[in-house]
Parts: structure tokens; C-alpha cells; sequence
């Protein structure tokens, strides 16, 4: 199996040389660009597995890049920001990217989620293959994947941890089909920032708590013995 | 028009018009008649009086004007005459009587209307061949419309000066209470100028204020480019140290010693960030469960294995900035966990406020100090000593953030022990 390529778009020399070796050091193929325009060359001459793209290129607005980009590509992006601003985050998930790494970033994290990224993009799974759709519905309630922010029937953000996210997805993923708890907690940890131990039934507890908030009862059901399933009608947009 | 100006405009309006009131009556008195017989009568009773009195020895003359004198009309002889306070002479009445019996002409009679203070009587005067006096008084009901203006004259300037100062004050007094208002606002949102009403020099305050508030807007903008810029700068330098740390091959004890000092200097960067941007309003509101997103927190904290508990709805929808809220009530919680030991989170439903307490077990924060500490960059002395990580934009972040949303933070000690932070915020912005 051939490693994955990556194309790296950072300006600051030293920071582009340092990143890049990282990356190959954990095994990927790794090609540097400094601006925008190098970035479509190389992405002209071979397609890419993934891009880790600096937003915060001189000239360019990385945020615009990322919109081109969308036009013409489904490759998974991770943009990377010197700004750390709330507004660029949402922004670039909005715009289609996979993940935000906010600078300075360890090697380890880097890893992490280039590895998350390509797991969930690439592979396929015995799950139901999920396609970018960038809203999920249920029962009046709106999971904006690309946001990861949950919205209630009456139009209410409701904040999700991590791990209670990814569960939801999980369920979402698979409606009315019954999950093992074992399955659960695999899905469950697919960030690496949420490396809690809760078990499973927390969890549940926990969105259920938050999902029979608008007044109905949640729709996640206890098999005894097996595990948990989502007892609604899913929609995606 | 400046205030002594229009102070002068009033004074001047309220002199008039006392001036044309006083004519009035005058006037009125003057012109004052009564009925042909009351007339009559009033001048038969002047002049028996005046022969019974005239005739009558002097040493007798007072008994005999009381003997004289009725209900309506009494009498009193005097050798010397009264000193008479002046006041306004009944002319037509005079003319009527004199009319009736010309022969009271020769005993400089005189009438005129009491002082308020006697009634407002009419009364008069009348010179005995002797040079002694009779002064007699007599009630009459048609008088009364007279005295009913005699009291409105004197009534009516101090009411309407009362009244113009009343308009006057409000005039004034509307656009300063508007430029006090806007004062609290200064430097928290987007300067709007105030309009420039009132009177001259009120107009020039307010036009100074509208310049000062643009001066303090750009000040402030440019210190948060600033700090913004600072931040951003040093990020990419701290990014390649990271990085190269972690190719240097360094035991894992001191490679992990040195990553958190990188991440703390992150968090540092973090904070400043995040307090530059608790001043923006740019951001939209939107519906959010605010108590799912402080039940979230909690869980988040006790995760991590902190004492986090959380009381309160399981769901409750507002309105507001959902940053500027999760990072409040975040930073709230970390820094009861980190001075105190634990924390309590309770969410309660005020109707039109919605009131989020963050409590501790811990020191609390002393009571001179529990301004101050909202105050950027101010950090508690046992905070230094103890070696805390931050720069002291914590509870600056809140304060700030909390007031873009309208609302306030409280802060105090409670007397078992323990910080007490209260955030108020309004249900919906209105």
C-alpha cells in the first residue's frame, strides 16, 4: 500500500521544513507548497490524499483558497491557523474543511488527526458510507455535521462534548439498527482531544438527558444485553 | 439660546405677565360697580354716619361708631388715621356713591379694596370736620369675583414661573441624562453620536462627548490590533519550537516539561485573543440551551476528574452570543477549580433574566479586591506567590463578554466561605 501524499501549504520556511519532515518521519508522502499557486501546481500534478493548508497566506485569503478548492475537490482538508479566532474556525468547517489545528501544534496532535481525518474519509466501513452531506435530521432536531453543533426542534444550539457528538453520529449513522456497546465505545473515540474514560452508558445517559429536553422522550433505546439504538427517522440534507 | 439666556427670556416673560395681571386688576377694581341699590344704600349709610358721628362729642364718637355699626357695615372712629397699607382704590364705586349723595364729596372719601389678609372687604375713609377719621368696612358679595383675581394675580406669576423653570430644567436636563447613559456605554460597542438637543451649552457638551467617544473607539481599536497582532506573531515561532522538540530526541521528561511550558505559552495567547474578542459584538446571536451548554461544561470538568456539579433545568432556551456565553461560564469554572478545589454550577430561569452562579469552597477573593480583579491584567497577590499560570484576563474576559450581552457579573464572598460569581443575562436582547 503506498503511503498517503499529503500537499503542505505553510509560508514560514523553517515552520514548512520542520512539519514536512514530521510527516514523513510517521510515513506519508509529503510535497511543499508556499503560496496558493504552488499549491494548485502540485495539486495539477498529482492528485493528493490529503492537504494541511496554512490559512494564513500572505496575498491569498486562505479562506478563499478553501472555497476553490471545495469547487473542484472532495480532498480532505486540515486547515491550520495562526489567528485562532472562533469566527476562522467556524468559517473553514462551514466552507467543507475536516479539521482546524490551531498553531502552535505538537507533532503527536498533527498525526492524530491527519490519521482521524483519513480514517473517516478514506477507508470504507461496514457503515453505511458517509457521504459530505453537511446535515443530519431527526425528529425536528439538526446535527450540522461540518459545525458539529446539534440544534434543537425549537432552533436552540445544544452543546455536545466530543465523545457525545461522535456518539450521535454513530447512531445517526446507522438508525433503527441495533449498536453494540463494544462498537459504540470504538466510535465514540475517533478525536483524539476527548480521551475521556466515560463509559458508554453515561453517555447515553447523557444525550438523552439532552435530547427529551424538547419535551418528548429521547430516541435512544436500551437492548438489553446487546447495546443501544436509534429509534428515529433519519434525514440527511 | 444659551441657559442665561433663556433664564432671562423667563424672567422677563413672568414680569410681564405679572406686570399685565396687576394692570388687570386695577383695572377691574377700578371699574368695579355694584348694584344701583346696593349702591344706594352703602351711600345712605356713609353719610347718617358721617352727621350722627359728626355731631357727637368726641369723647363719646368711638362707642357711637360701634353702636352704629351692623353686620355688613361697621364703623370706627379714630382720631388719627391708620396706617393704611395701599392697596387698590374702587374709583367707579366712589363715582357711584358720590353719585347718590354728592355731599360725601366734601369728606374725602375714600374706598378702596381690603388687604387679602381682611377679607378683601371693601373699605374706606372719611375726614371729620376735626381732622379725626372714620374708617368703615363693609362686606359685599359681588366683590368677591374681584378678590378671586386679586389671588390669582398673586398666584398666577409664581405658577407659571414654577412652570416655564419646570420646562426649562426638563429641556436641559433630558439630553444630559442621555449623554449619562451613553457615558457607562463608552468603549463597549460601536460609538453611535448623540443628537445634539437642549439648550447651547448642553448642545456643546454633547457634541464634545460624541468627539471624545470616537477618539476612545479608535484608541481602544488599535490597542485590540495591537494585542491581536502580538498574538499572531509570536504563534508560527512557537509552532516551529514545538516541532522542533519534538525531533530533538530529549528524554520524555524533559520533552513533555518543555511541551507544556509551549502549551502554556498557547494558553497564554489564547486568553489574550479571547479577551480582545469578548469586546466584539460583531458576531450574531442566536438561540441557544444555555443550560445544556453549562451541563456540557460541567461534564467536561468532572470528566477531567474535577468535583463539578451542576443544578438547574435540563433544557432552557435565550438568546445571546453563544461564544461569549460557553467562554464565561468556562472560564468561571476553571478558575473556581483552580483557587477553590470545586465547583458548583447552578442555571436558574428569572423570566425575563437568566441567572447562571458559579460557586467554590475556596478563599474567595478579598473584599477590596473584588473590583479590581475585573480589571485586565490584575492578578491577586497570592495568585504570583503560588506560581499560577495567566496573565489576569480571566474575569476581564467575563466581564466584558458578559456586558456585550447586556448583561452583568456579580462577584462576592459568601459568608460561609467561598466565591460567588453571578452572571444576569436578558432572556432575549431587546
Amino acid at each position: 500500500m503506498t503511503a498517503p501524499s499529503i500537499v503542505l501549504v505553510e509560508d514560514d520556511a523553517p515552520l514548512r521544513t520542520l512539519t514536512s519532515r514530521a510527516l514523513r518521519e510517521h510515513g506519508y508522502h509529503v510535497r511543499a507548497a508556499a503560496t496558493g499557486a504552488e499549491m494548485w501546481v502540485l495539486l495539477e500534478n498529482e492528485p493528493a490524499d490529503l492537504v494541511v493548508l496554512d490559512i494564513m497566506l500572505p496575498g491569498t485569503s486562505g479562506i478563499d483558497l478553501l472555497r476553490r478548492l471545495r469547487k473542484t475537490s472532495e480532498v480532505p482538508v486540515i486547515f491550520v491557523s495562526a489567528r485562532g479566532s472562533e469566527e476562522d474556525r467556524v468559517l473553514g468547517l462551514e466552507l467543507g474543511a475536516d479539521d482546524y489545528l490551531a498553531k502552535p501544534f505538537g507533532t503527536r496532535e498533527l498525526i492524530a488527526r491527519i490519521g482521524a481525518v483519513l480514517r473517516r474519509h478514506g477507508a470504507p466501513t461496514d457503515d453505511a458510507a458517509e457521504p459530505r452531506s453537511s446535515e443530519i435530521r431527526f425528529l425536528g432536531w439538526t446535527l450540522s455535521v461540518a459545525r458539529r453543533e446539534l440544534r434543537s426542534p425549537s432552533g436552540a444550539i445544544v452543546d455536545l462534548t466530543g465523545a457525545e457528538f461522535d456518539l450521535l453520529a454513530a447512531f445517526l449513522g446507522q438508525p433503527q439498527r441495533v449498536i453494540g456497546r463494544e462498537r459504540l465505545i470504538e466510535l465514540s473515540r475517533t478525536r483524539l482531544a476527548d480521551s475521556s474514560d466515560r463509559s458508554v452508558d453515561v453517555l447515553v445517559s447523557r444525550l438523552r438527558r439532552k435530547l427529551s429536553a424538547a419535551g418528548g422522550q429521547a430516541p435512544i433505546v436500551t437492548v438489553r444485553g446487546i447495546g443501544y439504538m436509534l429509534s428515529a427517522e433519519v434525514e440527511r440534507a | 439660546m444659551g441657559l442665561p439666556g433663556r433664564l432671562l427670556a423667563i424672567l422677563l416673560l413672568v414680569a410681564t405677565i405679572d406686570f399685565v395681571a396687576n394692570s388687570i386688576v386695577l383695572d377691574r377694581a377700578n371699574d368695579f360697580a355694584l348694584r344701583e341699590d346696593d349702591a344706594a344704600r352703602m351711600a345712605e349709610h356713609l353719610t347718617i354716619a358721617y352727621r350722627v358721628i359728626e355731631r357727637t362729642p368726641p369723647a363719646n364718637r368711638s362707642v357711637v361708631a360701634r353702636e352704629l355699626s351692623t353686620e355688613r357695615f361697621s364703623i370706627r372712629w379714630s382720631a388719627q388715621p391708620d396706617a393704611l397699607p395701599t392697596t387698590v382704590s374702587l374709583t367707579r364705586l366712589r363715582a357711584q356713591v358720590l353719585a347718590f349723595e354728592p355731599d360725601l364729596g366734601k369728606v374725602d372719601l375714600r374706598m378702596h379694596l381690603l388687604p387679602l389678609r381682611g377679607q378683601g372687604d371693601i373699605g374706606g375713609s372719611m375726614t371729620l370736620s376735626d381732622r379725626s377719621y372714620l374708617t368703615f368696612r363693609t362686606f359685599s358679595r359681588s366683590a368677591w369675583t374681584l378678590n378671586l383675581g386679586r389671588v390669582g394675580q398673586t398666584v398666577l406669576p409664581t405658577a407659571l414661573l414654577a412652570l416655564l423653570a419646570w420646562f426649562l430644567f426638563r429641556t436641559t436636563l433630558r439630553p444630559l441624562a442621555t449623554l449619562v447613559q451613553a457615558t457607562r456605554r463608552v468603549g463597549s460597542a460601536q460609538p453611535q453620536s448623540l443628537p445634539e438637543t437642549g439648550p447651547a451649552e448642553v448642545r456643546e457638551l454633547i457634541h464634545a462627548f460624541n468627539a471624545m467617544q470616537l477618539r476612545i473607539h479608535e484608541l481602544l481599536a488599535r490597542g485590540s490590533q495591537t494585542l491581536l497582532a502580538i498574538g499572531h506573531d509570536l504563534r508560527t515561532p512557537l509552532a516551529r519550537l514545538q516541532l522542533r522538540l519534538d525531533n530533538a530526541g530529549i528524554d520524555p521528561a524533559a520533552h513533555q516539561e518543555m511541551s507544556r511550558d509551549i502549551d502554556e505559552m498557547r494558553d497564554l495567547l489564547a486568553s489574550l485573543q479571547a479577551f480582545v474578542e469578548s469586546g466584539d459584538d460583531r458576531t450574531a446571536q442566536q438561540r441557544i440551551d444555555v443550560a445544556a451548554m453549562v451541563q456540557t461544561l460541567v461534564d467536561a470538568a468532572s470528566d477531567r476528574g474535577a468535583d463539578a456539579v451542576y443544578t438547574g433545568p435540563d433544557s432552557l432556551d435565550m438568546v445571546a452570543r453563544p461564544v461569549a456565553v460557553r467562554r464565561s461560564v468556562s472560564n468561571l469554572i476553571e478558575n473556581a477549580l483552580h483557587y477553590g478545589g470545586n465547583v458548583r454550577v447552578a442555571v436558574r430561569d428569572r423570566g425575563d433574566l437568566i441567572e447562571i452562579e458559579v460557586a467554590d469552597d475556596g478563599p474567595g477573593i478579598p473584599d477590596d479586591q473584588l473590583e479590581e480583579v475585573l480589571q485586565p491584567f490584575v492578578r491577586l497577590d497570592n495568585a504570583r506567590s503560588r506560581d499560577t499560570p495567566g496573565m489576569g484576563l480571566g474575569l476581564p474576559i467575563v466581564h466584558r463578554a458578559i456586558r456585550s450581552e447586556n448583561g452583568r457579573l456579580h462577584l462576592r464572598n459568601a459568608p460561609q466561605g467561598g466565591l460567588r460569581a453571578t452572571i444576569r443575562l436578558p432572556r432575549v436582547p431587546d
